[in-house]
């Protein structure tokens, strides 16, 4: 038990403090725990990683430690005081400062005039020319090249996130959080960008790093922190870590969830949905690369892939919504590649969107326009061009009573309901049309372990009704345990399809990396 | 205690609607201190307004020729907008109503029972078909509907200036400005009041019952509220956004046709009076619904012989521009102050 202690292994005196600690920090919206119980010490000259998935908790941890948010359990203790941040403003006056993924730079102004912007240093009355020398100073104390006369709308994005970092440091921030700081970066601007943390650490601050990729991570921090579903899983040394026993870290060390697949073999029918050789470009970029699947009744497959290789395209395509630039979309024996959304739904396949708010609903409007959306146009809701509003209100009850939403007042606009009552109604009102086939974009996403249970129930129970369902999830445990087969999807094309049963999670994991199925 | 605002996902209705009323209310209100500062008597002035308008048959009848274009182009505005269209030409497609109106009545000859139907028609299409190209523009290739429908009332209103002044001048010689009487009118029905009022009534009431009890009612209110979520229900979306524009340049277009046939008897430049732009202001209050329509064209139609009182008292016809400006910054920002409440907080939380 003789470890040494990480102020050594870090350099620091012994009993050196944590920059800043988070002790038991949790925080809930309604319907879904966002963060629970979570510690975090991060010291000086520390490039403390933070990983997990989306909607593992990490951006709202980041959140609550610059003030966003407010902890509903638990403290933040900065210099040995535990501190509580009504705004941004208060963390940065503490010395933590936060550059987002997208940034927060007004673009018509110059760099010096963002660096200023809103800071309490800035002198009431200064000539431009003075900003831009106070800017210029600043630049070259901390060692990252801005040009201050630069409008930021003419910057690379590189460039950009740079104004970003320097706007914080600018503020004498000592622990610096940057989230995904490499999504927007070439690699040689990343090169840059490492260089720059390490130079800003070896003074004696901190950063913290929010990424999901592993290889990142272990050549940049010095320490790792795994989320899942709020919680921290554990804090590394990245010396003793792999990418291996990072993925199954964040994927979940042990599949806990109980085992939802069918075990009647003979259930499998008749392939309902096929994809042949399906292409599709738009403005020069391929977005799906030969893509071929077969779906056959009473299946789960499911589709694992980082959420932006393919998978909104492939649900589109799957539903009339796209049409593919080469290739065939059969439904039952039928071609239906240019049937468009409305006869494929008619013929049977419901459709749980990526975005409900933006493509499955239309939130301003009442619960009840919302829920018959799929069968308005049809009796008893509508008799030949004529609507009847008072059915619909009915039919409405009836998709929120099985939905098991309470719902107020049906004249309430969809927008007013919490995120998971919302995708449960989409998801009740597609499971009414689908008599053939359900395609679910991230159905469990923002919803907490009841509503995804729930969830999973309503897909078991159309897979046993003989619907052919496609899920598409992040959440490889979650794919693990529903689906029969899953296919992996990276840059638009399909890397392989394995049986859930028995998979391998590396396999699948290296996969959803670029490699092809061994 | 300190207090903090709140803001709420959406403004409570009857919030909202109290918001609505103060917002008029405050209008006048900061238009009466404007005019007691230049040393009007605002009161005095407010009671002349009232009594002349509402304290004989003559200041009511005044008040339904008013009411009548405005509330045509108020309905033009409202149902584009119920797709989510800026109709900001209602001016230019009520001239162009008017223009192909008086064309028919003065050129093409035909018995008396065909020749207002037949105007109706011409007028309505020809609104439409000066909503026609910036309709495509905007379904076809995304151009804001905002600018091409607003640069085109120019060019209408100038036509009609042309024309009226030009090749349909009035032969008689006793008109300077105007073309000669049309031989058909609009027939009345109380005093100077022709059906054109009515028939607009019945339009909003059509109209609010087309998209609470149809089918394509519903399609259009979905389309107008989120494009993407009527394209994922498979629904004709660009299909929709043609039709109720041109729907809304018909209407306008008709509102044309019975102020030239019905309030004015010929066509002269400037006939719009600025009823298309007052139909922004009477839509935007109404919130886009038709029967809601009814009732802010009654008050701008108010505000606007309000203001002819007014002119009678020495004050500019600018003065009724500011007040109906006042109305709408005031309800613009009761709307956005209705989306708030204020809460206690215990000091230090």
């Amino acid at each position: 038990m003789a470890e040494p202690s990480i102020q050594s292994r870090l350099g620091l005196a012994p009993g050196t403090p944590p920059l800043v600690s988070l002790r038991g920090v949790g925080k809930v919206f309604p319907g879904v725990i966002a963060n629970a119980d979570v510690d975090l010490d991060v010291f000086p000259g520390e490039i403390h990683a933070l990983l997990g998935e989306n909607g593992a908790g990490k951006s709202t941890l980041m959140n609550i430690l610059t003030g966003i948010y407010q902890p509903d359990e638990g403290e933040i203790i900065v210099g040995g005081r535990a501190v509580s941040f009504a705004s941004p403003v208060d963390a940065i006056a503490a010395g933590i400062g936060m550059v987002h993924q997208h940034f927060k730079l007004v673009r018509a102004f110059t760099v010096a005039e963002n660096i200023h912007l809103g800071w309490s240093e800035t002198p009431r009355r200064i000539s431009r020319a003075a900003l831009e020398a106070r800017t210029a100073e600043l630049s070259s104390r901390l060692g990252l090249a801005v040009n201050p006369a630069a409008r930021v709308a003419e910057l690379s994005t590189g460039e950009q996130q740079r104004v970003e970092i320097l706007r914080v440091l600018a503020r004498k921030a000592r622990v610096l959080i940057l989230d995904e700081p490499t999504a927007v970066l070439t690699p040689a601007e990343a090169r840059e960008l490492f260089a720059a943390l390490r130079a800003f650490v070896a003074e004696g601050n901190a950063v913290i790093f929010i990424s999901h990729k592993l290889d990142e991570v272990l050549e940049i921090a010095h320490r790792v922190t795994i989320l899942r579903q709020g919680r921290k899983v554990a804090t590394d040394w990245t010396e003793a870590c792999t990418e291996k026993s990072l993925a199954q870290q964040m994927v979940g060390r042990e599949i806990v969830l109980s085992d939802m697949r069918g075990t009647d073999i003979g259930r499998i029918g008749a392939p309902v949905l096929a994809l042949e050789g399906v292409s599709l470009m738009s403005e020069g970029v391929t977005l799906l690369k030969n893509v071929s699947l077969e779906l056959r009744a009473g299946e789960i497959l499911g589709i694992a892939g980082v959420a932006g290789n393919g998978q909104r395209e492939l649900t589109q395509v799957m539903t009339g919504l796209a049409v593919p630039t080469t290739g065939r979309v059969w439904l039952e024996g039928a071609d239906v590649t240019r049937a468009g959304a409305r006869r494929i739904a008619a013929q049977g396949v419901g459709h749980i969107p990526e975005d409900r708010l933006h493509a499955g609903m239309a939130p301003a409007l009442s619960i009840t326009d919302n829920a018959v959306l799929r069968e308005y146009a049809k009796p008893p809701l509508s008799l030949g061009p004529l609507f009847r509003p008072w059915r619909a209100t009915r039919l409405a009850r009836e998709i929120a009573a099985a939905a098991e939403v309470m719902v107020p007042s049906f004249e309430m606009p969809a927008r007013n309901l919490s995120g998971g009552n919302q995708q449960r109604l989409v998801a009740r009102r597609e499971m009414r049309i689908a008599s053939k086939v359900l395609v679910a974009a991230y159905p469990s996403r923002g919803l907490d372990v009841g509503a995804i249970n729930t969830m999973m129930r309503y897909f078991t129970e159309l897979r046993d009704a003989g619907v052919a369902v496609v899920l598409v999830s992040e959440e490889l445990e979650e794919l693990l345990t529903l689906a029969d087969r899953i296919a992996v999807m990276f840059h638009g094309e399909i890397m392989g399809v394995v049986p859930a049963e028995g998979a391998d999670i590396e396999a699948i994991g290296l996969m959803m990396g670029g490699r092809h199925a061994a | 205690m300190s207090y903090r605002l709140q803001r709420l996902p959406v403004a409570k209705p009857s919030v909202a609607f109290a918001a609505r009323i103060a917002s008029v209310v405050l209008a006048l209100l900061t238009a009466g201190l404007v005019l007691k500062l230049v040393g009007m008597e605002p009161l005095a002035l407010a009671g002349r307004v009232l009594k002349s308008t509402f304290g004989s048959s003559f200041g009511l009848e005044d008040l339904a020729l008013l009411f009548t274009p405005l509330l045509y182009c108020g309905l033009a505005v409202a149902v584009a907008l119920r797709i989510g269209a800026w109709n900001i030409g209602a001016e230019g497609q009520f001239n162009l109503g008017a223009f192909a109106a008086a064309g028919i009545a003065l050129f093409v000859p035909g018995p008396d029972w065909a020749q207002l139907p037949a105007m109706a028609v011409t007028g309505a299409l020809a609104g439409a078909a000066w909503i026609l190209v910036p309709t495509l523009a905007r379904a076809y290739a995304g151009v804001s509907e905002l600018i091409t429908t607003l640069l085109l009332n120019f060019v209408a209103l100038l036509l009609v200036y042309w024309v009226s002044t030009g090749p349909w001048l009035d032969p008689s010689g006793h008109a300077l400005a105007t073309t000669a009487r049309l031989p058909v009118s609009v027939p009345e029905f109380w005093g100077i009041v022709h059906w054109g009022l009515p028939v607009a009534v019945i339009l909003a009431v059509g109209l609010a019952a087309v998209f609470a009890f149809t089918r394509w009612g519903y399609e259009v209110r979905i389309g107008g509220s989120n494009p993407g979520a009527a394209r994922y229900a498979g629904m004709p979306v660009r299909r929709h956004l043609i039709a109720v524009m041109l729907l809304s340049g018909a209407i306008a277009g008709l509102g044309g046709m019975m102020e030239v046939a019905g309030t004015v008897g010929r066509l002269q430049g400037g006939i719009s009076n600025n009823y298309g732009y007052l139909g922004i202001m009477v839509a935007v209050l109404a919130r886009a619904a038709p029967l809601g329509t009814i009732a802010t064209a009654f008050l701008m139609a108010t505000i606007l012989n309000g203001g002819i009182i007014l002119q009678t008292q020495g004050l500019t016809t600018h003065t009724v521009l500011a007040l109906t400006g006042l109305i709408l910054l005031y309800a613009a920002i009761g709307d956005e102050a209705a989306k708030y409440r204020i809460v206690k907080l215990a000091k230090g939380a």
